[in-house]
C-alpha cells in the first residue's frame, strides 16, 4: 500500500508523531520494544487533511484500505469483524501529535450486534457479560458519535429496546452495518478536530490548523475468555509509598470494564504469579522496559486472553506525595534522571502535604468515636465544634480554633469553613458542597455524618479526614520533621543552591533574624498584589504568611532576599517554583 | 414578578453577595440592584455588612412562601421542566468530575490531586470541555423561557475559557467565579424556581 493512507502497527513499524499521532505513536513504540499489544493500524493524519479537503468527506478509497487492515488483524488473531462464531470488534479512538481538548473520545467494542452477542456469549460462557458489553456499545456510540444526550440505558432491558432509545435521543438510528459504524466512528475523529473546542486549544497554544489527527483502530482483547485470562493494572513501582517493588492488581476472567465499575473488587497482582508465572514474568519484564524507556513511573494496563499477554496502554503514574519524593530521589540517585528533574517532579504543595500533622501513632486506640461518615478532606483537625459560619470566624478571629458542623454547607458557610479547621456535616456524599469546597479550602472534612450537629456542639473535637471518624478531645499529633526523613533531605541538600533566596529555619540564626519583618496574620488573605507591597522594601520576612507558598511567591516578587520559617524544604521549593513561573 | 422581588430571589441565591455580584446573577444593572437592596434593609429584609448583603430569616421564609404562586406557570411549563430533567443528568456528572478534578484514585486510595500530573488534569479539563457541551442545549432551553438564565451560561462558558486557558482555579474553586461556584448557584436557582430539593 505505497501512498496508504493507513499504517499498520504490527512490528512498531516506524512513522512520525505528524503522521500516525500521539496515541498509535505510543503503541508502536512498545511494539519497537517487543512488547505485545494488540494488533492495530493508524489512519494518518494525511486522510485527515483530505477529509476537510474534501468538505467533509472520507476520502474515496479510504475505506478499501481500512477493510484490507481490518482483514490483517482478522488474520493475525483468527478471528472475523463483526461475526461469530469467534468474532473481532474494534476500539476506535482519536490522536492527534499534539493531545488536546475536545477530541473525540475513544470508542469500544465496535462491531457488536445480536448475532455477536450471541457468539461472545457461547465463547465466553458469560451471555451476561456478551449482553453488557452490547449495552456499553451503544451508549457509547450514541453518545460519542451520535453525539446524543442520552440517560444509562437500562440494564433489565435488551438490545431491541436499547436501540430504540438511542435513536429517539439521536435522532437517528444506530447502523445496523458493522462497517458503516466504523466509517461514521472515523468521520466523527475527523470532525472533532475542529470541534469549537479543539480550536479554541489550538488558538491559545499557537498549534496550526492544519495538523488534523490520525484515528488509531485496535483490535479489542478478551480478558474472560477462559481460566486463563483476566485483565488488571501494574505499576512499575508503588504509586503510593514510591517503593521500587511493581504493584498491581489482577481479576481473573474479567474484561476491564469489570475493574473500572468496582462490580468485582480486584486481587493482588500474586494472583496473577500463582495461576499463569510466565504471563507474570513478562509482565514485570515489560513493566521494567518501559520505566527505563520513560524514566518515569509507569501505570500499565493489561489484558490476559486464553494465556497470552497484551499490554494496553502505558502513561505516567499519578501518584501520592510520598511516592513522588521517593521516586524522584532514586530515580536521581540511579542515575536514570538529573538531580534538577528530579527537584521538578516534587512540589511545595507535596512536601506541605508531607509535613502535615497526623494523628500520631497509636493516638486513636481508646480514643472514643463519637460520630462517624464518609472522608471527604484529607488531614487531621482539631477544635471546638460550632454550627454557626458566623460564630466560627468570629471565635476564630479570637485566637480560638474551631471546627464547623453543619447540616450540610451552602456558599453562605464558605466564610465559616475558612475559619475552620476542619468541617462535618450531617448528610451529602464525597461530591456534596461541603466536600467539594472543604478540599479546595485544603480543609480535613467528614461528610455525612447522620444526625450529629446538636450532639456534637461545644464538645472538643479531632476530625480525622482520611478515615471519616470525629474523636472526643484533641488526641495526641504527629509533626512530622523533614530531617528525619531520609528523601526530603536528599532533596533539601540538592534545592538549596537552586533557590533564589535564602531560606532560614526559625531559632536557627539569631542574629540574621533580629529585626527581620513579622508580616502581620491578617496578609494570609491578601491578594497577591497587596502582599507583594506589604513586602516590599523588606530584606528579611517572617511570619504565618510566609509559610504558604503563596508567602513565599510574593517575597520573591517583592525582591525579598532573606525567608524565616518553620520548615525549609517547603519553602526553598517555592521560591524555585516562583523563578521558573517567572520565567526568569 | 416585580424586579424587587428578583432581586429578593438573586440575593437568597447568593446567600451573602454585593450588589455586583447579584446584579450579574440576575443579568440586571448594578445601579438598579443596588437601590433594592437598600430598600430591602431599609425594610429590615435584608442585612448589610461590608458591602454584601443578607436576607434577614424572616424575608427568606417570606420569599420561599412566595414562589409556588410566582412560578406556576413555570413549574408546569414543559419546555423548562424538561430542560431541568436533562441538567439533573448532566449536574450528576459534574459533581462526579468535580470530585475527580480534587482528588485522584492512585491504586485504589484517593489522594488530593496536587496538580502533578498534567495528563491527569488536562483529561479532567477535557471532560469539563465536552460536559459543557452537553449543557448548551438545556441552557439554550432555560433561557428560552426565563432569558435571565443567559447570564449562566456567559458565566459557565467564561469559566470554562479561563480553565481551557490555563487558569485551572476556575475549575472549582470556591470564592471565584468558578465552573462549580457558578453550577452551584444556578442549581440552587433552579430548586427554588421549581420548588424541588437539593440531592446531595
Amino acid at each position: 500500500m505505497s501512498d496508504a493512507l493507513t499504517i499498520s502497527l504490527a512490528s512498531g513499524a516506524s512513522a512520525p508523531r505528524e503522521r500516525i499521532g500521539n496515541k498509535a505513536y505510543s503503541v508502536a513504540r512498545m511494539a519497537a520494544l517487543g512488547l505485545r499489544v494488540p494488533p492495530a493500524f493508524v489512519i494518518t493524519t494525511d486522510a485527515c487533511k483530505a477529509y476537510f479537503e474534501a468538505g467533509e468527506k472520507l476520502p474515496g478509497g479510504l475505506m478499501a484500505e481500512v477493510r484490507a487492515r481490518v482483514g490483517e488483524l482478522e488474520q493475525r488473531l483468527d478471528r472475523t469483524f463483526a461475526r461469530g462464531p469467534r468474532p473481532l470488534l474494534l476500539s476506535v479512538r482519536s490522536g492527534a501529535p499534539i493531545s488536546m481538548p475536545g477530541m473525540m473520545d475513544t470508542v469500544l467494542n465496535l462491531g457488536i450486534d445480536d448475532g455477536v452477542e450471541a457468539a461472545l456469549a457461547a465463547e465466553s460462557g458469560a451471555p451476561g457479560f456478551a449482553r453488557d458489553t452490547h449495552r456499553r456499545f451503544l451508549e457509547m456510540f450514541a453518545r460519542i458519535v451520535l453525539r446524543a444526550t442520552l440517560p444509562d440505558l437500562p440494564a433489565d432491558q435488551g438490545p431491541g429496546r436499547w436501540r430504540e432509545i438511542v435513536e429517539k435521543a439521536a435522532g437517528r438510528p444506530c447502523p445496523s452495518d458493522p462497517w458503516e459504524s466504523l466509517e461514521l466512528a472515523i468521520a466523527a475523529v475527523f470532525a472533532s478536530f475542529h470541534s469549537r473546542r479543539a480550536r479554541k486549544y489550538r488558538e491559545h497554544n499557537g498549534i496550526a490548523h492544519d495538523m488534523g489527527t490520525a484515528v488509531t483502530v485496535q483490535a479489542m482483547v478478551f480478558g474472560n475468555l477462559d481460566e486463563r485470562s483476566g485483565t488488571g493494572v501494574l505499576f512499575s513501582r508503588n504509586p503510593l509509598t514510591g517503593d521500587p517493588a511493581p504493584y498491581g492488581e489482577y481479576l481473573p476472567r474479567a474484561q476491564g470494564e469489570d475493574v473500572v465499575s468496582g462490580t468485582r473488587d480486584p486481587l493482588p497482582l500474586e494472583t496473577l504469579r500463582t495461576q499463569l508465572p510466565e504471563v507474570h514474568a513478562e509482565l514485570l519484564e515489560a513493566a521494567s522496559k518501559l520505566e527505563h524507556q520513560e524514566r518515569d513511573i509507569q501505570d500499565i494496563e493489561f489484558t490476559v486472553q486464553k494465556g497470552v499477554l497484551y499490554l494496553l496502554q502505558t502513561r505516567i503514574a499519578k501518584r501520592s506525595p510520598r511516592a513522588a519524593a521517593r521516586h524522584a530521589v532514586a530515580f536521581a540517585s540511579a542515575g536514570l534522571i538529573e538531580q534538577s528533574e528530579a527537584l521538578a517532579r516534587v512540589t511545595s504543595d507535596q512536601v506541605r502535604t508531607l509535613l502535615r500533622p497526623r494523628l500520631a501513632e497509636s493516638a486513636a486506640e481508646g480514643a472514643t468515636a463519637i460520630a462517624k461518615g464518609e472522608p471527604a478532606g484529607p488531614g487531621v483537625g482539631q477544635g471546638i465544634i460550632v454550627t454557626d459560619s458566623d460564630e466560627a470566624e468570629r471565635r476564630h478571629a479570637a485566637g480560638e480554633a474551631v471546627v464547623l458542623a453543619r447540616a450540610t454547607t451552602s456558599p453562605e458557610d464558605i466564610h465559616g469553613m475558612l475559619a475552620a479547621d476542619a468541617v462535618v456535616t450531617e448528610t451529602g456524599g464525597a461530591t456534596s458542597h461541603a466536600a467539594v469546597v472543604s478540599r479546595a479550602l485544603a480543609r480535613p472534612c467528614v461528610v455525612g455524618c447522620g444526625a450529629c450537629v446538636e450532639a456534637l456542639a461545644g464538645r472538643t473535637v479531632t476530625v480525622d479526614g482520611d478515615r471519616g471518624v470525629i474523636y472526643e478531645g484533641r488526641l495526641p499529633l504527629h509533626h512530622p520533621e523533614e530531617d528525619d526523613d531520609a528523601d526530603l533531605r536528599l532533596l533539601r541538600e540538592w534545592a538549596e543552591p537552586l533557590a533564589p533566596l535564602r531560606v532560614l529555619r526559625a531559632g536557627e540564626d539569631p542574629a540574621a533574624e533580629a529585626g527581620a519583618f513579622t508580616v502581620p496574620d491578617e496578609a494570609i488573605e491578601d491578594e497577591r498584589p497587596a502582599l507583594v507591597a506589604r513586602l516590599a522594601g523588606h530584606e528579611r520576612v517572617r511570619g504565618a504568611v510566609i509559610e504558604t507558598h503563596a508567602g513565599i511567591a510574593a517575597a520573591f516578587e517583592a525582591g525579598v532576599k532573606t525567608v524565616i520559617v518553620r520548615r525549609r524544604l517547603p519553602a526553598i521549593l517555592s521560591s524555585i517554583e516562583a523563578k521558573r513561573a517567572s520565567g526568569s | 414578578m416585580s424586579d424587587l422581588h428578583l432581586v429578593m430571589h438573586g440575593l437568597a441565591v447568593k446567600k451573602l453577595a454585593s450588589a455586583k455580584a447579584v446584579a450579574d446573577l440576575l443579568a440586571l444593572d448594578e445601579a438598579t440592584v443596588a437601590g433594592h437592596l437598600d430598600a430591602l434593609v431599609r425594610d429590615k429584609k435584608a442585612l448589610a455588612a461590608r458591602q454584601a448583603f443578607m436576607l434577614t430569616p424572616d424575608a427568606q421564609n417570606e420569599l420561599k412562601a412566595s414562589y409556588a404562586t410566582i412560578y406556576a406557570n413555570l413549574r408546569s411549563n414543559e419546555q423548562f421542566t424538561a430542560a431541568y430533567e436533562r441538567f439533573e443528568i448532566v449536574n450528576r456528572d459534574l459533581k462526579q468530575l468535580v470530585t475527580e478534578w480534587q482528588t485522584m484514585e492512585v491504586a485504589g486510595e484517593s489522594v488530593p490531586n496536587d496538580h502533578s500530573n498534567p495528563e491527569w488534569d488536562a483529561r479532567c479539563i477535557d471532560k469539563l470541555g465536552a460536559l459543557h457541551e452537553r449543557c448548551e442545549g438545556f441552557l439554550a432551553d432555560f433561557a428560552g423561557v426565563v432569558p435571565r438564565f443567559g447570564a449562566y451560561a456567559k458565566r459557565l462558558e467564561a469559566a470554562l475559557d479561563k480553565v481551557e486557558a490555563g487558569e485551572p482555579a476556575y475549575f472549582s474553586a470556591p470564592k471565584l467565579d468558578s465552573y462549580h461556584t457558578v453550577w452551584f448557584e444556578m442549581h440552587e436557582d433552579l430548586l427554588r424556581l421549581l420548588g424541588r430539593t437539593r440531592d446531595e
